[in-house]
């Protein structure tokens, strides 16, 4: 916990000062949670506005501050998943919109060693982007939170509120469609 | 670029982790607490004026029920006998010798 449960309590009862210091505490490491799930660096700040502000208001139906960080990872999801279905048809449109001429022409332009590096950090966003295409939002967000954020089954469980093995399930049907499309892009890139 | 080589979900797992450290934590702008704050204000405003209107229609509606439970508890008696059934109220509205029900049927035939 970043915060005592003290500070959650006042919080709980409308203090602003206490919900800033929330806030700021928990800040930096959700905008990394959503920089992760959602992968578009312009919404990030919005949408984990959105997740504080839904804090802010629902603050109040936490029974027990020992769960405030699954909560609000909770929240965190609900408001990337809602992101990411608003954004389904851009979504769409930026993985189609991702040829391999852009990708030449970044490699191209990537001069430096540093360039370099940020261009193979794109390539591998836009990559692991690419393959998330092959489930849906949901999934995405469940397999982000697993395999990148690397949190443990139960904590998940926490958060979903789903049995481990309905979790393990899911998991490794996501997973399952990932790896096929991995697979498929390797065929498609391997020989040429 | 991640062609496969050996083992997919070795290769899989290699990509995540490269993604986790791809994605930069963003610093949170000056904006974003004071942007927070004004967007809970705005929430709050509304969230009021919502509760004040659905307070205002919950009045309205219980007013209306009672209004219309105590209008509806008045007992009415039409002047004069009360019929007991509603063949004996169509008796008393037309009763058997008023002309219209036994007079004789008279056809108009000037139009022609």
């Amino acid at each position: 916990m970043l915060v005592d449960f003290e500070l959650i309590k006042r919080a709980q009862n409308r203090d602003s000062a206490a919900f800033n210091e929330v806030v700021l505490a928990y800040r930096k490491r959700i905008l990394g949670t959503i920089t992760r799930l959602i992968s578009r660096s312009e919404d990030v700040e919005d949408v984990a506005q959105e997740v504080f502000l839904r804090l802010y208001f629902s603050l109040d139906q936490l029974r027990t501050p020992e769960v405030f960080e699954p909560w609000l990872y909770r929240l965190t999801v609900n408001a990337a998943f809602d992101y990411l279905r608003k954004q389904r048809r851009r979504q769409e449109f930026r993985m189609s919109d991702l040829s391999e001429q852009q990708v030449l022409m970044a490699d191209a332009t990537a001069g430096s060693k540093v360039e370099h590096e940020e261009q193979q950090k794109k390539k591998t966003r836009e990559a692991v982007d690419s393959l998330l295409g092959a489930v849906s939002e949901a999934d995405r967000i469940l397999l982000m939170l697993k395999e990148v954020e690397g949190l443990s089954l139960k904590e998940l469980e926490k958060i979903y509120k789903v049995n481990e093995n309905a979790l393990k399930v899911r998991l490794f049907r996501a997973r399952q469609r990932v790896l096929k499309a991995f697979g498929a892009a390797g065929k498609k890139e391997g020989p040429g | 670029m991640y062609s496969m080589r050996g083992n997919d979900d070795e290769t899989l797992d290699a990509l995540f982790r490269a993604y986790r450290e791809a994605c930069p934590t963003p610093e949170a702008s000056p904006n974003f607490m004071p942007t927070l704050w004004a967007r809970i204000e705005s929430r709050q405003t509304f969230l009021f004026s919502f509760r004040r209107m659905a307070n205002a229609c919950v009045t309205a509606a219980v007013a209306l029920s009672i209004a219309l439970g105590v209008y509806m508890s008045i007992p009415r008696s039409s002047p004069g006998t009360n019929p007991e059934t509603y063949i004996e109220a169509l008796a008393d509205a037309n009763p058997l010798d008023t002309p219209d029900i036994v007079g004789p049927v008279r056809l108009d035939l000037t139009g022609r």
